[in-house]
């Protein structure tokens, strides 16, 4: 759900200050909504796909539906049918459910009251079946579907009309998450009943997918049965609904004034309850944030010393510059550098050594395929060494020699990830959304977003470009496809927003396609290790070396999350360990290493050994290991 | 010296010292790349039990914490609860879910608060 359409949109929104409406709206539980909107990060689930099903046809609001999840509703009744047990505790707890409800939503009493008792009856009805098993089971979908499109609608109907029509939607599509959800927030013993109801609910579900045949015989009269005992409640519920739908879709018109009020007073009190003060100046600074640009820092800073950015927030960076003793140079010129580092890269070597042979292939002239395949992989190794400032400069040389050639694409998903690593927020955001343009063209991106990108706060576009990648990822998810470099992608992006429990759940998707990929053994472990995680990430870290021990950057992050775990004598070993792998080919090493080396040798209260640690005379390492260090 | 920008029973007024430690501790060349990564005065009203005390991160002039208003002036003003900052520098919280949920509130530049992070959190594994 796009943020901007909650801004600008709905009819509802209160004569007061949009945005605090906005506030209102996100108040709600927006874990689950996200959670839900993660296919495939959640794995090959049924309940997801179909869920996304119900929201897209609700969405279209149209056509004849494909495919179906039963609701909730649905499930209650279905219950019944096996065995019976769960079933009455379920539809107890659900009873429950809908009264509180009543806390949250404005449900009228009576229409409250009618629901349920429209809800109960149909399931007691189900038992006593009689029927002719003429039925046949391609039936059962449709009438499924139906119910369950029509219960949340039904639900909220009441409340649909203060709401508008974008808090209709909104809800309509969650409702079923929400009220399961909170039946399992509230009270020990119904939590368990529901669960288990839940469970076997799902496992007979599923049970009857695989085997429709078979089921068919026993469940084939209990459905007509249901099915005669629904089909007019639904038909009269639908016309309803339909009729509530269409006036709302035909008025432009806000809903009458007075019922308006009420809602809004009724939710005001309660939002204050929670939120006691907080109203004036929050409200106030967040729309002035959102209307003067936020990601611009140049009016209010130090001139020099800065990082310039452009339209798009990325950062202008200073050309690449090459090491000057580049003993590669004196090559004769029939030798490939190119070919040698990549079958060095290959083997394992030195990663040092292999950019010092990209440097020169470069310099030489040897760009390989379209002129950005050497700055690319330059840039790759760079980045792999821990040497994040030159690997992204190189990254950037070869994106740009790839779109001036007419080629774009390549690099720019290793190029944002760089710029997540250096808090380039916006400069990813602008990167990932090139890179999507580039590798789905046909996948359309809304004019809105790409001018997002100019104007608005790294926030909003993060959200946009999620959203824009989720697209993506559902519309091949409905196609059985599971993209790997997309999960990457969308990994990043949760990355960048600090979400890092989904970020972990793409790179571990991504790793199923590719176990292999020390990189992406690597990106989970630092989302588990930024996350609070450092005990799990060292699992990672260590999958990554296993697979690639010149891996300078994983070195350095178990040396971090060494660090996070208080092991400070081994993370400054890590650290260590990092900077002579770096050292061995050019004599040179990464300050930043150098900071978290000092920050670890403090943390041990060696101010005398920290002091060795300087970046300005960066020592020799041998005094580490005379101290004990073992590296 | 690190004793003076204490407020007792601030849970936060530990990790606030820790930072000053921190930076004092670090080198000049260290210090630089901060600022100029972050280049921001931040200055945090952290209220608790109906107190407030204030203190001030600068990472823009001159590479310091202190108690008290910043000066010059703040880039930014964040006003957060003892606990939420604490959640926050050891990451249980980030600081749009904060903000979004009203749990943290700002005057001046927004943005420049996420970058706070940065400054909060020690060393960040890297992807």
């Amino acid at each position: 759900m796009s943020f901007q359409s909650l801004v600008s949109g709905s009819e509802c929104a209160a004569p007061a200050n949009p945005l605090s409406q906005v506030l209102k709206h996100t108040e709600g539980d927006r874990s689950l909504q996200q959670l839900h909107q993660l296919p495939s990060t959640a794995g090959p689930s049924v309940a997801n796909e179909q869920d996304l099903a119900l929201a897209r046809q609700f969405f279209d609001a149209q056509g004849p539906p494909t495919s179906f999840a039963p609701h909730p509703a649905e499930l209650a009744r279905l219950s019944q049918m096996p065995g019976g047990q769960g079933g009455p505790n379920l539809h107890e707890a659900w009873a429950m459910e809908q009264q509180k409800q009543q806390a949250y939503r404005p449900l009228e009493d009576s229409k409250q009251a009618g629901w349920v008792a429209e809800f109960g009856a149909p399931s007691q009805v189900t038992s006593p079946v009689s029927s002719t098993q003429q039925q046949s089971i391609s039936a059962r979908p449709e009438f499924q579907q139906r119910n369950s499109y029509m219960s949340p609608m039904g639900m909220y109907g009441s409340s649909m009309p203060m709401y508008g029509m974008s808090g209709g939607m909104f809800h309509g599509m969650n409702a079923t998450h929400t009220m399961a959800d909170q039946g399992k927030g509230k009270g020990k013993s119904r939590e368990a009943d529901f669960e288990a109801a839940f469970a076997q609910i799902a496992a007979s579900l599923q049970e009857q997918s695989s085997r429709i045949e078979e089921v068919k015989d026993g469940v084939d009269d209990i459905n007509e049965a249901m099915e005669k005992t629904k089909l007019h409640e639904n038909s009269t519920s639908e016309t309803d609904f339909q009729k509530v739908w269409e006036e709302l879709q035909a008025s432009e018109l806000p809903p009458p004034e007075g019922d308006m009020a009420k809602w809004e007073a009724e939710f005001n009190q309660l939002m204050n309850a929670q939120r006691d003060e907080l109203e004036d100046d929050y409200g106030s600074s967040m729309q002035k944030a959102w209307e003067t640009n936020l990601g611009d820092f140049s009016t209010d800073s130090v001139p020099g010393g800065r990082i310039e950015f452009d339209d798009e927030g990325v950062p202008v960076l200073e050309p690449y510059i090459f090491e000057k003793n580049n003993k590669y140079m004196a090559e004769p010129p029939t030798r490939s550098l190119l070919d040698e580092a990549k079958a060095l890269l290959e083997q394992n070597g030195s990663l040092s050594e292999a950019a010092l042979m990209l440097e020169a292939a470069i310099q030489k002239g040897q760009l390989g395929e379209g002129g950005h395949e050497a700055w690319i992989l330059l840039g790759e190794t760079r980045n792999m060494d821990e040497r994040e400032e030159a690997g992204m400069r190189a990254l950037m040389e070869g994106v740009k020699k790839a779109e001036a050639n007419g080629t774009p694409g390549p690099g720019m998903m290793s190029l944002a990830i760089s710029f997540t690593n250096e808090s380039y927020d916006k400069g990813s955001h602008s990167m990932l959304l090139r890179w999507l343009r580039a590798t789905h063209p046909t996948h359309p991106v809304p004019e809105e977003t790409l001018s997002a990108m100019k104007t608005n706060s790294a926030w909003d576009t993060h959200t946009r470009i999620t959203e824009l990648f989720l697209d993506l990822t559902r519309e091949h998810h409905s196609r059985g496809i599971l993209d790997p470099d997309l999960q990457i992608g969308l990994g990043v992006l949760f990355y960048t927003n600090s979400d890092y429990d989904h970020a972990k759940d793409c790179f571990a998707t991504a790793l199923g396609t590719r176990p292999r990929d020390y990189l992406l053994w690597n990106r989970l472990g630092s989302s588990l290790s930024n996350g609070n995680k450092p005990e799990e990430a060292l699992g990672a870290y260590r999958e990554a070396l296993s697979l690639r021990p010149t891996y300078t950057r994983a070195i350095y992050n178990v040396g971090v999350a060494c660090l996070n775990i208080g092991a400070y004598k081994e993370a400054s070993e890590h650290f260590l360990s990092a900077i002579s792998l770096q050292e061995s080919s050019t004599g040179d090493s990464n300050d930043q290493i150098w900071y978290t080396l000092r920050r670890a040798l403090l943390s041990m209260e060696r101010p005398d050994l920290a002091n060795m640690a300087q970046v300005e005379n960066k020592g020799n390492l041998d005094v580490f290991r005379r101290e004990g260090f073992d590296f | 010296m690190s004793d003076d920008i204490k407020v007792s029973g601030f849970k936060s007024s530990e990790l606030i010292a820790g930072l000053q430690a921190g930076f004092a501790k670090t080198s000049d060349s260290e210090r630089q790349s901060l600022i100029k990564k972050t280049n921001g005065i931040f200055e945090l009203q952290v209220s608790k039990d109906g107190q407030v005390a204030t203190w001030t991160i600068d990472a823009k002039k001159t590479g310091t914490v202190y108690k008290g208003k910043a000066t010059p002036k703040a880039d930014v003003t964040i006003i957060l609860a003892d606990d939420v900052l604490v959640d926050l520098a050891s990451g249980k919280l980030n600081g749009q879910k904060a903000f979004m949920t009203g749990k943290l509130k700002t005057r001046g530049n927004i943005m420049l608060a996420t970058k706070l992070d940065n400054v909060l959190k020690t060393a960040k594994a890297k992807l």
